[in-house]
């Protein structure tokens, strides 16, 4: 991914604006933030977006409303509701309306920044079918990873946390958020420290037996990062 | 009782005791009319004697319904009731004594008269009115009980919608206008209670809605804060463990506020869709989430299940709380690890060996009560199922001796 990803945040919260600004710059996205929908709108005429990050609840109106404008104006333009609301309903008539994914608050920004990377990729197919880093080649499509050209055998859990690792590359994961990520729902809570664990370990030992650079490392025992110079 | 068989019942009994009473005393003053009217009709019969009475003729008056006797001194003249036996039967006879004088000498005279006829007569008459007035008490019966059902059907009509009003569905409560002035003001009075509830119904909603933005989005803030600081390269390893600490907590604190809106979702009847389905499937489903838990954990899993139960409720809850007990079972297991599940007698029953509990056996289906070695509990998930199982009168229960067994009863 040589070009800038533009992503268009509109979000009311301040301080988890500016937050998020500074994540996805640093993640080398391009972001443009509005709080409003009316200044929303006026942005989306203007410029085109390969992503959008819609809150549900902003001083002028409902999130929602902006889902169409957004696809009218390009279809490619990957829709991701985050909103506090954890409501069946809401989320149901979000991906009705035409909206991608579904983020719910309070959420990690590694996991932000995989669905963004993972809603590109698919929404710009041609382009993205695998991702190249050193000797490491990914194809998310098939579940297929490549070390030095020789297919390494990984177990869909182990595959995506590896695409997770690589989707956030030098930053530090901590176990809260790693376990997050590989448990599907809340009540998943204070399960998932010794799988999180187990499924590392299977990954690196897989990773290391096909003479791949050890890129996962241990962080003072908090958590992992996936290290690349 | 329905209230029409206790009206029903009062009028029975009411009536069967008037008729009783009633004709007793009937049966009575028709008697001393006609005992009365007999007295008249010998009292005739006295002055006709006393006319035709001489001297030398007081013997000859002696008949079968006049006794001549003669006495020693004045009596008063009487009526009473008498008995004489006639071919062995007994008549009744009205009779009046009286004395007479003459010639020097007193007589006690007694005339009679039979009361058999008016006995006949008094039983008629007595029979008559009683039968007149059953009928009447039969008419007024069938009018009031017609009367008093038609007045129920409205009332019945307010408790079906009553019964039918369901806050979920978004349909306000419409009773009937009635024209009597009870059922009026009881329906007004409902109708407003209903507005009330269904208003603060809303209010809840919403709240429960509010508190889940409201913190979530502080949290969200603390988080991507806290990812942040993470990243940077001059901390020490404490401040780094710290940091970790904060995100691990901030994350809980998400999870208990998500967990308490469910149960808040749950109580307020937010999950009303329903289908059949068995509850043989569902456990194999759930089982197949947890297989790499168990296997790490080094569990050995024993299935027992005899029947194939349907239920019909939630899709959702119900994996929730097959889920959470599954969960239990095994975060909770200890010793030699061991989960055996039956399904049995419409009966899911779950049981794992585990260490004994910290805290009485009566909490532990209380919220956020845990034991105190598992700090990474919410203490949320058995409240869960104990909410899904109050919601479709499941019967949970637990028991503890080396095994911890829960069992649920469907219904």
């Amino acid at each position: 991914m040589d070009k800038k990803i533009n992503v268009l945040l509109v979000e009311d919260e301040m301080e988890l604006a500016v937050s998020t600004i500074r994540f996805l710059k640093e993640n080398n996205f391009n972001c443009t933030h509005k709080s409003t929908i009316k200044l929303a709108l006026k942005e989306i005429k203007n410029n085109s977006f390969h992503a959008a990050l819609l809150d549900l609840g902003l001083p002028d109106g409902d999130g929602l409303s902006l889902i169409k404008e957004i696809k009218n104006k390009n279809q490619e333009t990957g829709v991701i509701i985050v909103s506090a609301k954890d409501a069946l309903n809401k989320k149901v008539e979000a991906l009705e309306l035409g909206a991608d994914d579904y983020l719910t608050k309070p959420f990690f920004f590694p996991e932000l920044n995989a669905r963004i990377k993972s809603l590109v990729r698919r929404l710009n197919m041609e382009e993205n079918k695998k991702i190249v880093l050193n000797e490491l080649t990914l194809f998310p499509e098939e579940m297929k990873v490549l070390v030095h050209n020789k297919v390494v055998d990984l177990t869909s859990k182990e595959f995506s946390l590896l695409l997770y690792f690589i989707s956030n590359q030098n930053r530090v994961l901590s176990k809260t958020i790693l376990g997050e990520f590989m448990s599907s729902n809340y009540d998943d809570y204070g399960f998932s420290d010794d799988l999180v664990y187990t499924h590392i370990k299977n990954l690196k030992k897989k990773l290391a037996s096909s003479d791949c650079t050890e890129y996962i490392k241990n962080v003072y025992g908090i958590g992992y990062k996936f290290l690349v110079d | 009782m329905k209230l029409i068989t206790k009206s029903s019942l009062t009028f029975i009994s009411a009536s069967v005791l008037f008729f009783l009473v009633g004709s007793i005393i009937m049966y009575f003053s028709v008697r001393t009319i006609f005992s009365s009217n007999l007295n008249d009709i010998l009292l005739e019969k006295k002055t006709n004697l006393e006319k035709q009475i001489e001297p030398d003729n007081v013997e000859r008056f002696y008949s079968n319904d006049v006794f001549v006797i003669k006495i020693n001194s004045h009596i008063p003249s009487s009526f009473s009731d008498t008995v004489i036996i006639e071919n062995r039967k007994y008549v009744l006879y009205r009779k009046i004594d009286f004395s007479y004088f003459i010639s020097d000498q007193y007589y006690k005279i007694s005339v009679l008269e039979p009361q058999k006829k008016t006995d006949i007569l008094v039983s008629k008459i007595v029979i008559m009115n009683v039968g007149l007035a059953f009928i009447f008490f039969l008419i007024l019966f069938f009018v009031n009980r017609h009367s008093v059902n038609n007045t129920l059907k409205i009332f019945y009509r307010t408790i079906s919608k009553l019964e039918q009003f369901n806050l979920n569905n978004n349909d306000e409560l419409h009773l009937d206008s009635a024209q009597l002035f009870e059922i009026k003001k009881m329906n007004s009075v409902i109708q407003k209670m209903a507005d009330t509830i269904r208003k603060d119904f809303e209010l809840q909603k919403e709240y429960t809605e509010n508190v889940s933005h409201e913190l979530q989005t502080p949290l969200a803030v603390i988080n991507s804060k806290v990812d942040e600081l993470m990243q940077s390269d001059n901390l020490t390893k404490p401040q780094m463990e710290q940091l970790a600490i904060l995100m691990e907590t901030t994350n809980r604190l998400s999870k208990i506020n998500q967990a308490l809106i469910f149960l808040t979702k749950i109580d307020n009847r937010f999950y009303t869709k329903g289908s059949t389905f068995s509850v043989n499937q569902l456990l194999k489903e759930q089982l197949d989430l947890f297989e790499e838990s168990i296997q790490q954990k080094n569990i050995k899993v024993t299935l027992n299940l005899l029947d194939t139960t349907h239920i019909y409720m939630d899709k959702y809850l119900a994996e929730t709380m097959i889920n959470n007990l599954v969960r239990n079972a095994i975060s909770h297991n200890n010793g030699i690890k061991e989960i055996n599940i039956s399904i049995e007698n419409n009966c899911f029953i779950i049981s794992n060996s585990g260490d004994e509990l910290t805290f009485p056996s009566d909490k532990i289906l209380d919220r956020f009560s845990k034991s105190t070695t598992n700090k990474k509990s919410l203490g949320i998930g058995l409240s869960v199922v104990k909410s899904i199982c109050d919601l479709y009168h499941f019967e949970l229960s637990y028991s503890q001796d080396n095994f911890h067994t829960f069992i649920i009863k469907f219904k």
